[in-house]
């Protein structure tokens, strides 16, 4: 038995142990003296080198950085989830003919898509989104990132928020909560145009708050030039464009010198 | 995939017998001593001339010639030549015989040049990829970028591009691609590091292939933006790096540089190659699809077109009209062309259009009408179709698709009066930038013209002028000459 391997997999051993019962402090510490200590299997991407053991190794690591992966979301750290996905992303992509798939491969892709969204990466999220088979975008984590981004385009917020309701996998739980504060930043600059005024009951409603004060603190913070009077929200439209009333003589005459200038330079 | 970038591929060799053998060995014999005078001279320009005359001869390539050819260019029993020959197919070795015994008796190469070795390496795997003997392509061309890769002469570069586009082909046509990914990337080190400028673009353009192939448009972007670029050398390829850039744009949003890159790939591709026209052609649709503009008829009845682009035209008459149901419709009708093109993704990215499309046609025709009637006429299937009828429309409004109010209490949208636009200063600003527009053009016409490229040289005598003038002179009738023999 190669000491290395026993080494890692009896400290993934504890990592997971301290994972089940949420100790995220001490799973986070394993974590990096396990990555340290995946650095020298060189039977993983990007050496691929054929060990007799590498299948195991790759197995291994995968499952080390998927549990990674996972516990990112879980202490909410967005950056470390895209340097772990990332990470994990070659054992996917690159080791997908040697390795078993996955149980946990279509949730973690959904999961870095829905990252994407809430990061309003759109032009990476499709290019994600190329690298799926049919099948994989069959799959309910993969469609479910994928509705919410049409939904979230054509402008059908409610549908958003309902689709928190119908999250294939616990951890989308995080993600979706900071996507409908997004959704909440769309609607407000949406209605602004769209309406004169909203009732308060109605602006409540429309922006998803369960009590008035809360509305009033947002108005205040993201909106200052809104105004409140009557029981309505008037919103201050921007200005139209108003029939000219007269000739901005001005300008038109330095254009049209410039105009002479230029006609005379090319006869 | 295949078509639309081979666009020298000629449809497969036909079988019929005409008696060309000798006249196509003596071909190929004239083009032997054309590469001689060329990598003697340092005439890049003869082995261009080779590459276009050995093109002409595709078809007319038999074994016997072949192996005929092998014997008078190598010397045989020499490694390259036993190689090359265990390729070729052995019913022919009657045939083989006899024009050994010919070719041998005149006069034969005692050194042969790289030149003309890699050249029947080049010879000997078009011709396999012709009889689809794809595994013996395969062996072939990695033997010739092996010997490549040891040989640095300018003289070489142009028929290195050529092989490295068929290496890339047959490695295709097996499906094994992602193998020679990394061999390709050190070939385009190579030719970096040589200022070989063809082999760059071309192995570019393998590497973007090879990567798109696989979908991995994020690292053809990486590699794409940080790959030195300069004037293009051949037209083909600059419009396979188009056509790939426009791909990549596409996949990330950047529509109007997209549709730039796919009309202008469509544009200048020579006529001949309608596969790839038409792949530009289904991917500009679509492009121009997604940036709200309505392609127009001619697009679709291109000559030899109208059947490939049938279901793109369908398409857009969804999108036109605005109707989703027709829309759900057409796409379901073609998914499977769809996405052997690779454009079901993009198509799904369309809903969005149509829906758009839709309402500012509702918003056109009613000065009022309720949010329940936009839901029916949108035809949105949802459980709760007012209040997303309600966001859509607020969205559409924000983005300034339509210009209109919602009344949330009343529950319905109001268009507003299309007011009169010359009462504004808008017409004078729009008619101002064009003038801008045009006076700036002329002024960059002139400018080209003034400063031409090689007018940093010192200043030249009157005399030297005169002589200079009339060598150009010259040069350029020997050129349409020779351009009026090629065609």
């Amino acid at each position: 038995m190669d000491p290395n391997f026993t080494e890692v997999s009896q400290l993934f051993e504890r990592f997971k142990a301290a994972f089940m019962r949420n100790d995220f402090d001490t799973c986070d510490n394993l974590l990096s003296q396990l990555k340290v200590l995946l650095t020298k299997f060189r039977s993983l991407p990007p050496l691929f080198e054929e060990t007799p053991k590498a299948n195991h190794e790759l197995t291994l690591a995968r499952d080390i950085y998927e549990h990674a992966v996972v516990l990112s979301v879980k202490i909410e750290d967005q950056d470390a989830f895209e340097r772990d996905f990332f990470q994990l992303k070659p054992y996917y992509t690159d080791a997908c003919g040697r390795l078993p798939p996955s149980p946990q491969e279509y949730p973690i892709l959904g999961l870095n898509l829905l990252r994407l969204l809430v990061q309003n990466r759109i032009a990476e999220f499709h290019t994600e989104l190329e690298l799926l088979s049919a099948t994989a975008l069959e799959n309910p984590c993969i469609k479910h990132a994928v509705e919410l981004e049409q939904s979230f385009m054509e402008g059908a917020y409610n549908r958003v928020l309902s689709a928190r309701q119908t999250v294939p996998h616990e951890t989308y739980v995080y993600f979706m909560d900071l996507l409908a504060k997004t959704v909440r930043d769309e609607i407000s600059g949406c209605s602004e145009k769209a309406y004169d005024s909203l009732s308060i009951n109605d602006a409540r409603k429309i922006l998803m708050f369960s009590s008035d004060q809360e509305l009033f603190e947002y108005i205040k913070e993201e909106h200052p030039e809104w105004e409140i009077k009557n029981g309505f929200v008037i919103f201050q439209r921007a200005k139209e464009s108003a029939p000219c009333k007269e000739i901005p003589s001005l300008q038109l005459i330095n254009q049209t010198l410039s105009y002479a200038r230029e006609l005379e330079r090319i006869v | 995939m295949t078509q639309d970038v081979e666009m020298k591929e000629q449809p497969a060799p036909s079988n019929s017998v005409t008696s060309v053998g000798p006249s196509t060995l003596q071909h190929l014999k004239e083009i032997a001593s054309l590469i001689e005078t060329g990598a003697y001279a340092r005439e890049v320009r003869r082995i261009v001339r080779v590459v276009r005359l050995t093109i002409a001869l595709r078809k007319k390539l038999k074994a016997s010639v072949l192996s005929a050819f092998l014997n008078y260019a190598l010397v045989s029993g020499s490694e390259v030549h036993s190689r090359l020959s265990s390729y070729l197919p052995k019913e022919d070795e009657q045939d083989m015989e006899v024009d050994t015994a010919t070719s041998t008796t005149q006069a034969p190469v005692k050194h042969p040049l790289p030149e003309l070795e890699i050249y029947c390496y080049l010879l000997v795997l078009i011709f396999l990829i012709d009889q689809k003997r794809y595994n013996e392509a395969k062996a072939c061309s990695s033997a010739s970028i092996a010997r490549l890769k040891n040989l640095n002469r300018r003289t070489i570069d142009v028929l290195a591009a050529r092989l490295y586009f068929y290496y890339s082909l047959s490695y295709e046509l097996t499906g094994d691609l992602a193998e020679i990914r990394g061999n390709l990337l050190s070939l385009h080190r190579i030719a970096t590091l040589r200022h070989d400028e063809l082999g760059q673009e071309t192995l570019l353009n393998l590497l973007l292939r090879n990567y798109l192939h696989y979908n991995l448009f994020d690292q053809a972007e990486k590699l794409r933006s940080k790959a030195p670029r300069f004037e293009a050398h051949s037209n083909q390829q600059f419009c396979r790096y188009l056509f790939y850039l426009g791909k990549i744009r596409t996949i990330q949003l950047e529509y109007t540089d997209a549709k730039e890159s796919l009309l202008q790939a469509a544009r200048k591709a020579p006529a001949a190659a309608l596969g790839f026209r038409v792949q530009c052609n289904k991917w500009a649709v679509i492009v121009r699809l997604l940036l709200g503009e309505i392609p127009e008829r001619t697009v679709f009845m291109q000559k030899g077109m109208e059947k490939a682009l049938r279901p793109y035209f369908e398409l857009t008459n969804a999108v036109r009209i605005g109707d989703l149901e027709l829309f759900k419709a057409v796409a379901e009708k073609f998914s499977g062309t769809f996405s052997s093109d690779g454009t079901h993704n993009l198509i799904v990215r369309l809903r969005h259009n149509v829906i758009r499309t839709g309402l500012r046609n509702i918003s056109i025709s009613y000065s009022r009408i309720s949010l329940a009637d936009v839901a029916k006429k949108l035809r949105l299937d949802s459980p709760n179709p007012i209040a997303d009828a309600e966001s859509i429309v607020a969205k559409a409004i924000r983005d300034g698709a339509i210009d209109a109010t919602l009344d949330h209490a009343k529950g319905w949208m109001v268009s507003k009066e299309t007011g009169d636009i010359y009462s504004t200063n808008e017409p004078q600003i729009a008619f101002n930038s064009r003038i801008a527009f045009c006076l700036n053009m002329h002024n960059e016409a002139v400018r080209a013209l003034r400063f031409p490229p090689n007018s940093h040289k010192e200043k030249e005598s009157a005399e030297k002028r005169r002589e200079r003038q009339q060598q150009e002179q010259e040069l350029a009738k020997h050129i349409a000459e020779e351009d009026d023999d090629e065609f």
